[in-house]
């Protein structure tokens, strides 16, 4: 606990203490990394100078362009929430399950997937269904606590589900492909939409109660006008979806890029349904400047901490605890899952991202386990930071929408079971690695000895080359002094031949 | 006694490096130097690596220890064009030296001094502190058999090679890093360069572009620089000057031999997934050279610094390229052939 | 004190505006971004300096925004005691905040900014990408952000004073921020 002095844990137990205190989390933080910098000049741990170090960090988190994915996608959302795009799914979805018991809750959770392959952000879809359903759902007998819990977790799968604000930002931190991570996501992602699905099934089977089916007058006669309405409801999402993955997949942005062609799409939806106002683009940008400001500066703030504790020699500390964790890699996996559960209780998943993925990652790769698979772990674990009581981020959203008869104390005991359910799959991801890599190409092993390469001549033809140098006939016969070796070269255009 | 006391302080250093430890080869260097350094001082003289972004961006490394920050970095120099174009001198400049060249112009030319004046001017001593050897041209989704194929690529290339290539109507687009893998699999650009077999293997860009060019002419023999705060340098003892000094050699000798030992097989796992490998062809290189003369013209007329550098690493360039063809080229040439027929 | 509160409407009102602006560029990056990739796809025309231009735009919004944030009181907090106290507590815990962590940070965070942009004006720092553009001017706004950002933290420390003197009226409810 102590090999690298007591500062470093002493860090740790600062910025919890500094944070409770309940100003702002990104002031704080700066204030228990500029603390301990004073500390750490009195005790010789680094000079002055060192903390010169943070506006270079300051404008590497200004100058990271993947960072732009949090206003693009936020605008997106805002602009979502604001159209009534969700609305008509929810709505339609509704009356279609509408019949069967659990109805609702499945039209939420479908619902939650779709938006979250539109979106990348958990706030748009946890307020719109929020909105939408909660009323609906509480006025037909749902139990709070399972109406509440359902929206918040279907809200959060979306930064499980491509695309995804974590998953790029995970990327970024483990040095691998933002389109690997996707493509290892899209298995985890429908695990857990199943395994939401199940738990619904089992309710309506053991606890009907907590999930009436809608009465008839709510939901309509089931007819062929009914399905129609529905799937034509679908159709802007399925644009919208295709506006952002598809202009990833026809080469026209890059994933970045992709979230601002969402907000545009986003917008022409909005007109599509006359909703689109000067006052609702000025109040979706107002908003998404106050959150990216806010998410940017607990960056910023964290950065003067992570400073800081290196400087402590913190990283070492990390390094060392975690290298001399018993069990090898799938010792190291749990104990890093209970760590990031824990750790989620306290910090938002992009401080988790940031200060401690950069201590875990080189752990990680030392120990050989695939970085893909770990870092979408990592972001399955990360759902839960948005759920456990009391910092959740989509309890809040709900808190701020919820009527006031449903008690917050239901909002945090609905979150327990999803949040379970959660960790259930973190557990099937540590035991079931191929859920992961499943869908990740895959390099067939090849014998490396059975591989020839003939290199491609360079240097024949015409030009200033000097002809005594080009590369002489393949017999093996020597060149001729003043002769250029012509016959046998390959011609530049000419691919390599290849024998396997 | 107290003498030896004096002459073997206690000194701990930082180092951050520009690089992340995945790419473990350049990482490595860093780790070479402090280790090295560590055994010839008995430990009293000990240098912690840091890896990118631990202490400050790559990016940021030279600022960092030009206002001491840290003592020193590990980074390629050419990443500081933006404040001097000189600096692209240290690392590599298209059509530069090789590596054996470059270590020569270094060590025995005039490479280091004449840098050196240079980095003084931003409070740097630098010193050569590795080699990747002649890099990859990089991935390319199409064919570039004329000139003419240039036009329009949108590539991901930094520095003077950009401008060089933009010279010929390609479209240099810096995107993020995590966006290259995807944005070249989608053909949101067209090619993108990195560093040579081994490492670009590990970002598995064989499987998003199908053609593998070489050489990369902007990177001959890019040197890796360790770069110390001015001052600091000055401040040690001579001892410690010294087996800084050799760390750094020993850095630069064996990153090269790294790579020259992991390529061959990263580059045969390559081909085993389906590449195309092809040469620029010739009438592409003259042209690109005759584009990176303009450019140092350019930057010659504005710029003294880099005018006097370039133009001595021009002049040892002369004189090694016609040794090269008498030594390493003849020799080199029969034992390719001998590779070619099997026969090694 | 009726001086001091007429100093921080001033500042408030200069972190609205330069907060509202900020919101605009919002708009305009997006814009840019989604420009630059269509133009890029059509005509395979484009320049670093179009995906420069975003992230420059990008540290505005966060930096010259976080006053007009703070304003508004959306800076994200741990609300577990912060919730659960009287107002008058509450005050107390944000007059504390500013005098102990905001300000100094943002002032000594400023003063460590300023040779940072001093020499990159100096040097005319470029660009390292072709086609790149002038650097000094994001960090510029690094120094900006944080002296705003500092003045802010006046304004707010003297309606919290006021506000304890019962002068002033002050709101101190708060709301998570949506994310
Ligand atoms: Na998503
Ligand atoms: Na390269």
């Amino acid at each position: 606990m102590f090999e690298y002095g007591i500062m470093p844990p002493a860090m740790f137990l600062g910025m919890i203490i500094f944070m409770l205190y309940g100003f702002p989390v990104a002031f704080s933080l700066s204030a228990v990394g500029l603390f301990f910098g004073l500390l750490g000049i009195a005790t010789g741990h680094f000079e002055f100078a060192f903390l010169q170090a943070l506006p270079l960090r300051i404008f590497g988190i200004v100058s990271n362009d993947l960072l732009l994915a949090i206003p693009f996608f936020t605008f997106m959302g805002a602009v979502l929430e604001r159209c009534g795009l969700a609305e008509d799914l929810l709505e339609g979805t509704g009356k279609l399950f509408g019949a069967i018991p659990g109805g609702l809750a499945y039209a939420v959770i479908l619902v939650g997937a779709i938006l979250g392959a539109i979106t990348g952000t958990v706030a748009a879809s946890v307020i719109t269904m929020g909105v939408i359903s909660l009323p609906i759902m509480l006025k037909y007998g749902y139990n709070p606590r399972l109406a509440t819990g359902v929206i918040a977790a279907s809200g959060t799968i979306t930064q499980v589900i491509p695309p995804s604000l974590v998953l790029i930002v995970l990327a970024d931190q483990l040095g691998r492909s933002v389109g690997d991570m996707y493509l290892g996501a899209i298995g985890p992602s429908i695990l857990q939409v199943v395994i939401f699905l199940l738990f619904i099934l089992a309710l309506s089977i053991f606890r009907p109660k907590d999930v009436p089916p809608l009465p008839l007058e709510a939901r309509g006669e089931m007819n062929a006008a009914l399905v129609i309405k529905v799937l034509w409801g679908m159709i802007p999402s399925i644009v919208l979806i295709f506006l952002v993955l598809g202009t990833i997949f026809m080469g026209l942005a890059t994933p970045t890029e992709a979230g601002a062609l969402g907000v545009v799409g986003a917008m022409v939806l909005a007109a599509l349904h006359r909703r689109l106002t000067w006052d609702l683009i000025r109040q979706g940008m107002h908003s998404t400047m106050t959150i990216t400001s806010m998410v940017v500066f607990i960056l910023v703030g964290a950065t003067c901490f992570s400073l800081v504790f290196q400087g402590m020699d913190g990283g070492l500390w990390i390094e060392y605890l975690l290298s001399h964790v018993p069990g090898g890699a799938v010792g190291f996996l749990i104990f890093v899952n209970i760590f990031v559960f824990f750790l989620a209780f306290f910090l938002d998943f992009f401080e988790i991202a940031f200060i401690v993925l950069p201590m875990l990652a080189p752990v990680a790769h030392s120990l050989g386990i695939d970085l893909i698979w770990f870092g979408v772990l990592l972001c399955v674990n990360m759902q839960t930071s948005f759920m456990h009581p009391p910092f959740g981020f989509a309890l809040f959203y709900l808190r701020s929408i919820a009527p006031k008869s449903v008690k917050t104390r239901d909002i945090y005991l609905g979150a327990i079971p999803w949040l379970g359910m959660q960790l259930i799959l973190v557990a099937i991801i540590i035991f079931w690695p191929e859920s992961v890599i499943y869908w990740l190409d895959k390099t067939p092993e090849v014998d490396l000895n059975t591989i020839k390469i003939e290199v491609p001549g360079f240097g024949s033809g015409s030009g200033n080359q000097m002809p005594n140098f080009g590369l002489p006939p393949m017999d093996g016969a020597p060149a001729q002094p003043g002769q250029p070796s012509q016959p046998a070269m390959p011609n530049f255009g000419e691919p390599p031949k290849i024998n396997p | 006694a107290p003498a030896i006391a004096q002459s073997n302080p206690k000194i701990t250093w930082r180092l951050t490096s520009s690089f992340p430890k995945s790419l473990d080869t350049i990482y490595g260097g860093a780790e070479d130097i402090a280790k090295h350094v560590a055994a010839a001082t008995d430990g009293n003289f000990t240098i912690q690596p840091f890896a990118a972004a631990e202490i400050v961006p790559g990016m940021q490394a030279a600022d960092a220890v030009s206002n001491s920050t840290v003592e020193m970095c590990h980074t390629c120099s050419y990443y500081f064009v933006g404040k001097d174009p000189t600096f692209a001198i240290g690392t590599a400049i298209p059509f530069g030296l090789n590596a054996r060249l470059s270590n020569a112009w270094f060590y025995q030319g005039n490479g280091n001094t004449l840098l050196n004046e240079f980095y003084a001017k931003h409070n740097i001593y630098g010193l050569p502190a590795g080699n990747t050897g002649a890099q990859m041209g990089g991935w390319f989704r199409k064919e570039i058999n004329t000139v003419d194929d240039f036009k329009g690529v949108k590539m991901r290339i930094a520095g003077i090679a950009g401008r060089v290539l933009e010279k010929l109507g390609a479209v240099p687009q810096q995107i993020a890093g995590g966006d290259i893998y995807p944005a070249l699999e989608k053909g949101t650009i067209d090619a993108a360069e990195w560093v040579g077999p081994y490492d670009d293997n590990k970002l598995g860009f064989a499987k998003v572009a199908k053609y593998y060019y070489y050489p990369a002419f902007w990177e001959g023999g890019p040197t890796i620089h360790a770069f110390i705060n001015l001052e600091k340098w000055n401040s040690l003892p001579k001892a410690y000057q010294a087996a800084l000094t050799d760390a750094c050699a020993f850095a630069n000798t064996n990153m090269m031999a790294k790579y020259d030992s992991k390529n061959p097989m990263a580059i045969k796992q390559i081909v085993s997934q389906g590449t195309t490998l092809r040469p620029f062809s010739q009438d592409i290189l003259e042209a690109c050279y005759n584009a990176s003369l303009e450019v140092y013209k350019d930057i010659s007329s504005k710029n003294a610094d880099f005018k006097k550098i370039y133009e001595d690493q021009v002049s040892f360039k002369k004189e090694g390229y016609l040794w090269m063809q008498l030594s390493e080229y003849t020799f080199d040439t029969f034992m390719m052939i001998q590779q070619r027929n099997g026969k090694l | 004190m009726a001086a001091l509160l007429k100093l921080s409407g001033l500042i408030d009102r200069l972190s609205e505006i330069i907060g509202k602006f900020s919101g605009y560029l919002v708009l305009f990056c997006t814009l840019i971004s989604a420009g630059n990739a269509i133009i890029r796809y059509l005509f395979n025309y484009s320049s670093n300096g179009w995906l420069e231009i975003q992230w420059y735009l990008f540290g505005f919004i966060v930096l010259m925004g976080a006053s007009y944030t703070l304003k508004l009181n959306e800076h994200v907090r741990v609300d577990l005691v912060y919730g659960a106290v009287s107002e008058k507590t509450r005050l107390w815990i944000d007059v504390l905040g500013l005098v102990f962590f905001l300000i100094p940070g943002c002032i000594y965070l400023a003063w460590l900014a300023w040779p940072f942009f001093t020499i990159s004006y100096v040097q005319n720092e470029i660009s390292s990408n072709a086609g790149g553009l002038i650097r000094w001017p994001v960090k510029l706004v690094i120094v900006a952000g944080f002296v705003l950002l500092a003045l802010q933290g006046l304004s707010e420390l003297v309606k919290r004073i006021a506000g304890l003197m019962g002068i002033l009226q002050v709101d101190t409810t708060y709301e998570k921020p949506l994310q």
